[in-house]
């Protein structure tokens, strides 16, 4: 075990001080001289054509600075991969879905801009709306988009292996299909943007975000200007769960305003603007057929999964593979196919949410539970049995280098006293396991590696320059608690440049779970480059091999007789006074397949490695109210190696809480055709505080070859493996399979009357 | 109508000229540039607008701005005292019970007159007192563990 100064140690989050006295500015605090409030008019209809807008009154409206309708944006579409470009930032035709932007103005007050929204007239013509995935299917669905007959926006279809000999050689076999409705992020800020345009055409721009650079591209495409005159700023971020990563038309709103009033414009999302018209979950319905062998091993799969993809695009493809991904990566099943949809509704947009795929997800877990008590064994034994083993290929051929999926499980099994309780908890008790596992980044082309640059000052003290964002999970501390480390510096020594477009070099963002890998690998580098300069010049002035110093608490020191030490300031004094600089630079490229395609070649290596885990819950049902009480989850997972524990077991507990607490007993966007009934948290009813249960946190540690210090995935594969421990649990406390999610008391007390009505038969 | 309304907070006395259908929340951030008090749903369900009231927590975008008068406001900016932070933001800080930040205003301001009300609060009382706080990163696990550590009830972490 290496003996590290900071790295492994739950310490003080860098960026926590600031957030506990009120001094951290998310993008709504931001307050810029002659600053504009702007407002955006959505569109009341689920689907209708475009015939006319009129913003002559609103426009002499004394008070407002500008107005922009679609005819003032160029028609640059959005969708994450050419191919699924579909969005425009204002549309000009028609509107697809209710809230979806139609015009939007730039006034001194928000009464002023409220009142001139309303004088903003636009005819529409209606048109016939779909809803569902059924009703967007049928042969005479009207057309969301001319590009995509049948409505159908994205199709994968992956064939591995022999599916139909490996039926033909099962023992058993069984189809069942699940579903679950759209689930939001509700994460705890609402969007917001400000907007700059200097005299010199540069923007300046603030809002939440995944990436600054998955932003500025964009952007840049849309205004007509170069990259570097787009300044996508670093701001605090309120919580993003998959929802903060992709360009919203409020960006690009807030930029045309700002431009076209000649001055700084702030858009502020209403709670319900946020559940509406930033991204919502998809809706989910898949079929999984399984045949196993005689010991319960899957043998063959063949899953069909359609989901409803709301009104455009967004990240289509990913959205439609990733449910099949995490699955094939946790457990082994060589043949194997996979056919998935993403279907066009006249409903919000959908994008990639922490708990993406419930649906499937648990639906996978239910599924060996079921084969399982058929056969004869339990979930655990059922899990073990077809876990993924390091050193295997996923049928969609990405090599698994570290896994702990195995001691995942057992050490949960172990905490939550598996083998003691399973079969032995009184009635209406239940205890239930699920797995996941989850990528640590994807192919992102030319997005997808990380470079950062380390400064050092003559005082000792470094600036280190990444564009890695932080979103809440703790991805600043990450970045300085690496540089201090390899430095042999404090963490007040640190001072971080960040998530800054206009300084920082680019970065695939907090995107795809791969900013510790992925950016904290060019962090490291960057200061090992630092070191190696550091060094030379220590090794020169002590006459000793660079080989055999090493840097900590602000020295640098003979490795075998520590009490030779020079400060690392005098070092960098000695450096500058022979006319050399000590800067460092690293950058990192994931080790992915680059001619891996979502849709047209989902073969080769995905991820540079995978995250693995298991959780159990324990649950205790009341009977007469259908109400689930959480009694104990223990979350256990494979991240690599934990840099900061504290951060990991707060991403647990989080996973927990929005995966299992809120995913599995209460989330589910409430609808009137195409309006949304709960965009608030009292009637979506996120988890509070009570009623969460007591959350055991084991961090498996195996030690990934290419991870900073070992480190890979932590912030999503809790979420999923406790929706499906969760719902494992209450179907066995039930003792009957439910197949829609949330299991919410109606649907527990429909399934207890049903059993009741079965045995007095 | 606007008029002067006059604000005692943090200990210290504001003159606000302004009209008298806002909310304190509006006129907290917005005039006074305290913008530690944030707004999560504006409609008194999240509790990011938390603010104390003569010591007790109040939703501060359900308050207008008339009815703070005359009364002691305190905000997430008044609690460090000198430069130094109160213990109840350390003890947040310290149990790592902030991520993101968006609700840490109002849950600490939540914890802190809980335990001025109830030094010896017992688990269930501070889940009890933070559930009109939504944390939507944590799980609430170190957020209550941070407000227990204050706490002088037996059996505290």
């Amino acid at each position: 075990m290496v003996d590290y100064a900071l790295i492994g140690k739950g310490i003080r989050r860098v960026d926590t001080t600031a957030k506990a006295t009120g001094e951290a500015l998310f993008s709504a605090d931001l307050k810029l001289p002659r600053m504009l409030v702007g407002k955006i008019l959505r569109s009341p209809y689920a689907h209708a054509r475009i015939v006319h807008i009129d913003t002559s009154k609103a426009e002499r409206l004394p008070g407002v600075k500008a107005v922009i309708t679609g005819k003032d944006v160029p028609d640059e579409r959005w969708g994450v991969f050419r191919y699924t470009q579909d969005q425009r930032f204002l549309p000009v035709d028609k509107v697809r879905y209710v809230g979806e932007e139609v015009a939007a103005v730039a006034a001194v007050d928000e009464d002023t801009a409220i009142e001139a929204l309303k004088l903003i007239d636009v005819e529409y013509e209606e048109l016939p709306a779909v809803f569902d995935i059924e009703s967007a299917l049928k042969p005479d669905a009207p057309l969301i988009h001319d590009a995509y007959p049948g409505n159908i926006n994205i199709s994968v279809d992956i064939n591995v292996g022999d599916v139909e000999k490996g039926f033909l050689e099962s023992f058993y076999i069984r189809e069942d299909a699940f579903e679950a409705p759209e689930d939001s992020y509700f994460q705890g800020e609402p969007y917001a943007v400000v907007a700059h345009f200097d005299s010199s055409g540069n923007l300046e721009i603030w809002m939440p975000n995944a990436g600054p650079h998955l932003k500025a591209k964009p952007l840049s495409n849309v205004l007509k200007i170069p990259l570097n005159k787009v300044r996508v700023r670093k701001i605090t971020i309120g919580g993003a769960f998959g929802g903060r990563s992709e360009i919203s038309p409020a960006d690009v709103i807030c930029a045309f305003l700002a431009k076209k009033s000649a001055r700084p414009v702030k858009i502020v999302y209403s709670r319900e603007e946020n559940s509406i018209a930033t991204r919502q979950a998809h809706s989910m319905k898949a079929t999984i057929k399984t045949g196993v062998d005689r010991e319960g091993r899957v043998l063959a799969r063949d899953i069909t999964c359609y989901m409803d993809g709301g009104a455009y695009s967004s990240t289509g493809p990913i959205a439609v593979s990733v449910p099949f991904l995490c699955m094939e990566q946790a457990y082994r099943m060589d043949n194997v196919r996979y056919r998935g949809y993403r279907i066009f509704t006249n409903k919000p947009i959908r994008g990639m949410f922490r708990v993406h795929g419930r649906a499937f997800a648990c639906g996978i877990d239910l599924q060996l539970d079921l084969i399982g008590k058929e056969l004869g064994f339990d979930p655990l034994e059922m899990r073990l049995k077809n876990a993924r083993r390091p050193g295997d290929y996923t049928p969609t051929k990405s090599k698994v280098v570290s896994c702990g999926m195995v001691e995942a499980i057992e050490r949960a099994a172990e905490k939550a006293r598996w083998r003691e309780k399973w079969d032995r908890l009184p009635p209406y008790h239940g205890i239930g396991i699920g797995c996941n596992s989850v990528q640590t980044g994807f192919p992102m082309g030319i997005r997808g590696g990380s470079q950062a640059f380390i400064k050092f000052n003559e005082d000792g003290g470094v600036t280190v320059i990444t564009g890695i964002v932080d979103n809440g999970q703790g991805n600043d501390n990450m970045i300085v608690q690496i540089a201090a480390e390899e430095l042999g510096l404090k963490v007040e020594d640190i001072q971080l440049i960040n998530a800054d477009t206009e300084v920082t070099p680019s970065d695939p963002g907090s995107y795809s779970m791969c900013e510790t890998f992925v950016g904290g690998n060019a962090v490291r580098l960057a200061a090992q480059d630092a070191k190696r300069k550091l060094l030379k010049i220590a090794s020169e002035a002590m006459k000793v091999e660079p080989e055999r110093l090493a840097m900590r608490d602000r020295k640098i020191y003979v490795i075998d007789r520590p009490q030779e030490a020079i400060s690392i300031s005098r070092v960098v004094r000695m450096a500058l006074s022979r006319r050399e600089n000590i800067s460092g630079e690293g950058s990192y490229w994931p080790k992915v397949d680059s001619n891996r395609e979502w849709v047209t070649n989902p073969f080769g290596q995905l991820s540079e490695t995978f995250s693995f885990g298991a959780v159990i819950a324990e649950v205790k049902i009341d009977p007469e109210t259908g109400k689930v009480d959480v009694l104990e989850v223990t979350a256990a997972q494979d991240v690599g190696y934990a840099i900061n524990p504290k951060v990991i077991e707060g991403q647990f507990e989080g996973g927990v809480a929005m995966g299992g607490q809120g995913g599995m007993l209460s989330e589910k966007v409430l609808w009137y055709g195409g309006r949304v009934l709960n965009p608030d948290q009292l009637d979506y009813m996120v988890p509070i505080a009570p009623g969460m249960p007591k959350i055991n946190d084991i961090i498996v540690e195996t030690n990934d070859p290419g991870g900073p210090y070992g480190a890979k995935e932590a912030g999503m594969s809790v979420a999923m493996s406790a929706a499906q421990a969760y719902a494992s649990a209450i179907c066995n406390a039930l003792g009957v399979y439910i197949h829609e999610f949330p299991l919410t008391p109606d649907k527990i007390l429909k399934a207890i009357k049903e059993k009741e009505e079965g045995k007095n038969r | 109508m606007k008029r002067n309304v006059i604000l005692r907070i943090n200990n210290e006395e504001y003159t606000v000229l302004t009209k008298t259908n806002r909310t304190l929340l509006e006129v907290l951030r917005e005039d006074l540039h305290l913008t530690g008090t944030k707004e999560g749903c504006g409609e008194g369900v999240c509790g990011s607008c938390t603010v104390l009231l003569d010591g007790r927590p109040v939703r501060s975008c359900l308050l207008l701005v008339t009815e703070a008068e005359g009364r002691e406001i305190k905000t997430i900016e008044g609690l460090a005292k000198e430069g130094r932070l109160d213990p109840i933001q350390e003890a947040f800080i310290e149990h790592h019970a902030i991520q993101c930040g968006f609700c840490s205003p109002g849950m600490i301001l939540t914890g802190y007159a809980l335990l001025k009300e109830n030094p010896r609060a017992t688990e269930e009382e501070i889940r009890f007192a933070i559930s009109g706080n939504i944390c939507r990163c944590t799980g609430y696990v170190k957020i209550v563990e941070a407000i227990r550590s204050l706490s002088t009830s037996e059996g505290r972490r």
